[in-house]
């Protein structure tokens, strides 16, 4: 059987659009001068990594908080999202395509435009320049996903094995436990990291309802980019790339713990 | 090392607050917290409390000076800690425009680096707390107290409400190595366009640095003094500029990308320049070319340069939200940013222009100021000063950006 070289030619050019660039970013950020139209820096300078690692900048703990506070809301906002689904998928109740529709309207208002709004509601709940203030508007910007990625699923996954299990004399909870949760696993994997790299890449929403009091990487790494700083945007960038990637590969290996690798359709 | 200024949210977030306070703040007036007047006392109202500073982030010469040597002296002298916040001036005004609006008494934020326009806005809405520099002993005994940029910030009275923090003034930049003449007025810089064509442009108003150079091409043409008092009518200024509109528009053909596209900010154009892309970079920050050859991001041949008639100049300055939560906190901390000391410290670290007056300051003191290397590619401060121009009025600048995108961009 000859091997169709098609799909092999795509994933490397798939593979090299997103390789390039990075490795690209990987060369500014030990780059000093690199006037067009060389190929090559002309000159290389230690000066990110010295600011990097300055000990006034606390990097370590700053990257430690961005996880935590962003594994948090992604947790959240595949909880929330996941139970949305469940309800959308499988129940008829009035008003469902109003939810439906309002589960999307945080990415339909322009971001600005929500986070000053939603300012002025945390503002009178107390909860401007809070960390749960942070992580209650980074579950509302990631839930217009989670929502949608997670109805598809649940929708897909459908009743049979939980009903299967109900026959069986299981219990609701265990039926879903046992029956439903595990098939919607690579699911929620999904919405997770979705949610993920939505929460950390946040910008404006962190700045204004954090009130700089709630510091993340993006808060770091964002001013650098504006302002042109090639070496420092680069290598901000390449800490923020590596670091989700590093969390998106240790909760895929603990969603293939879990479900022991099998797989269910 | 300049501040940017975008406009972009700027008016959403003035008139959500104005709508908000509507509603609650016009019926809630901000209690004004009693702080002594005497130095002494705020020094003991604020031994041993955190003051935050918000500022613009993306500079990182600011953020290490800022976050060790000023931390370490106010936490030795005052043992006070300061937390360095950075955040777009539009956040600030986003952020304290909704306190406002809720009726919020305490915020987050103490010390402001603000001026200009955005001073203007943050005054005229409350935002502020103040007066409050004749307070600071530093700034009586060392700052000139009867200079135009001590009394006014962009032609809008200051009375107390911001402290000086440092200076700007425009510059150009050439690689003195790519060419050997420096266009010194607007006549030279059209010669100089017409030999290198597509090798020139400069940022596109409302960039902070962009809109001060098409303000300097209305001074050099123009002539500055008539601006000074100019009522802030749109067809006023449009009549006055005419001229400079009509040069800028014979600029277009010979600029980069035919001038059809200009950098969205001051900081594409230098890495345009930086590239060798283009052959002129303009700058707020006079000594950048220093800053910019030691990061090794410009060639060592870079050379600031002036107009024979004059840069515009203008300072920025530290002020004091209204909800602060430390006030006497911050007081102490802008006072002791205007000490010799940190102003040399701070000309030394940052390349930036001191605010203090030369004439108040002992032989000692000036000695500190004198000790500091300013690096390659600048000009002394003197030839800096002896040809700086004063600012448009506020009100102008936003009226004068309208104008270029109507009448220059495209045309």
């Amino acid at each position: 059987m000859r091997r169709n070289p098609l799909p092999a030619l795509a994933v490397a050019v798939a593979g090299l659009c997103i390789l390039l660039p990075v490795a690209l970013l990987a060369v500014w950020s030990v780059a000093g001068r690199w006037p067009w139209p060389e190929l090559w820096p002309e000159s290389f300078s230690l000066r990110g990594f010295q600011e990097l690692f300055a000990s006034y900048n606390h990097t370590g703990a700053l990257l430690l908080s961005s996880v935590g506070l962003s594994l948090t809301a992604a947790a959240l906002a595949t909880l929330v999202g996941a139970m949305t689904a469940r309800a959308l998928a499988f129940h008829s109740f009035p008003g469902k395509e109003l939810v439906r529709f309002g589960a999307l309207f945080p990415i339909l208002v322009p971001g600005t435009v929500l986070a000053m709004g939603l300012h002025t509601v945390f503002l009178r709940l107390g909860l401007a320049d809070t960390l749960a203030g942070v992580v209650v508007v980074h579950v509302i910007t990631a839930l217009p996903y989670t929502v949608s990625i997670l109805t598809d699923v649940t929708q897909a996954c459908g009743k049979n094995l939980e009903e299967q299990a109900a026959v069986l004399g299981a219990s609701p909870a265990r039926a879903f436990l046992h029956g439903t949760l595990p098939a919607l696993a690579p699911g929620l994997l999904s919405a997770g990291s979705m949610a993920f790299a939505i929460s950390y890449s946040q910008y404006f929403t962190t700045l204004l309802l954090g009130g700089g009091q709630v510091r993340t990487l993006s808060l770091v790494m964002v001013p650098y980019i504006q302002s042109g700083d090639r070496t420092l945007a680069s290598l901000y960038a390449l800490l923020f790339v590596g670091s989700a990637l590093a969390v998106f590969a240790v909760l895929e290996g603990l969603i293939h713990l879990w479900t022991g690798g099998r797989k269910w359709n | 090392m300049s501040i940017r200024f975008p406009r972009v949210l700027t008016a959403a977030a003035l008139s959500a607050a104005l709508l908000a306070g509507c509603g609650s703040a016009a019926a809630d007036p901000t209690p004004e917290q009693t702080l002594p007047t005497d130095f002494d006392s705020l020094v003991e109202l604020a031994r041993g409390t955190t003051v935050t500073f918000y500022g613009w982030g993306g500079d990182d010469a600011r953020n290490q000076f800022l976050q060790t040597t000023v931390a370490d002296t106010l936490k030795e002298k005052y043992d006070i800690t300061l937390e360095v916040v950075g955040m777009d001036i539009d956040a600030i005004l986003a952020k304290l425009s909704g306190e406002k609006g809720a009726g919020q008494t305490t915020g987050t934020i103490d010390m402001i680096w603000i001026n200009g326009e955005n001073f203007y806005s943050c005054k005229e809405n409350g935002l502020l707390y103040g007066p409050f520099t004749q307070d600071l002993p530093n700034f009586n005994a060392y700052v000139d107290q009867e200079d135009t940029e001590t009394l006014t910030d962009f032609c809008y009275p200051i009375e107390g409400y911001e402290a000086p923090y440092a200076k700007a003034q425009l510059v150009l930049i050439r690689d003195s190595a790519a060419t050997p003449e420096a266009p010194t007025s607007t006549e030279e810089l059209l010669e100089f366009v017409q030999k290198y064509p597509g090798k020139v442009t400069y940022p596109a108003p409302p960039d902070f640095t962009g809109s001060a150079f098409v303000r300097n091409v209305v001074y050099d043409i123009c002539g500055w003094e008539q601006f000074q008092d100019m009522e802030a009518d749109k067809e006023t200024l449009r009549a006055a500029v005419a001229p400079a509109m009509e040069y800028l528009r014979e600029l277009n053909p010979y600029l980069w990308n035919g001038g059809e596209t200009f950098p969205a900010s001051s900081t594409q154009l230098t890495n345009l320049f930086a590239d060798g892309e283009v052959l002129l970079d303009i700058s707020y920050s006079p000594y950048s070319p220093a800053v910019n050859i030691e990061k090794g991001i410009y060639p060592d041949t870079a050379q600031a340069f002036l107009w024979d008639n004059g840069t515009i100049g203008n300072t920025n300055y530290i002020a004091i939200a209204y909800n602060a939560p430390n006030k006497a906190g911050a007081m102490v901390v802008i006072n002791e940013l205007l000490s010799p000391e940190l102003q040399a410290a701070q000309y030394e670290a940052q390349k930036v222009l001191p605010v203090l007056d030369e004439e108040k300051l002992s032989a000692e003191e000036q000695a500190l100021f004198d000790a500091v290397d300013i690096g390659e590619g600048t000009l002394p401060q003197d030839a800096l000063l002896e040809r700086r121009l004063p600012e448009m009025p506020a009100a102008l600048v936003p009226l004068l950006e309208e104008i270029w995108t109507e009448e220059v961009v495209g045309q």
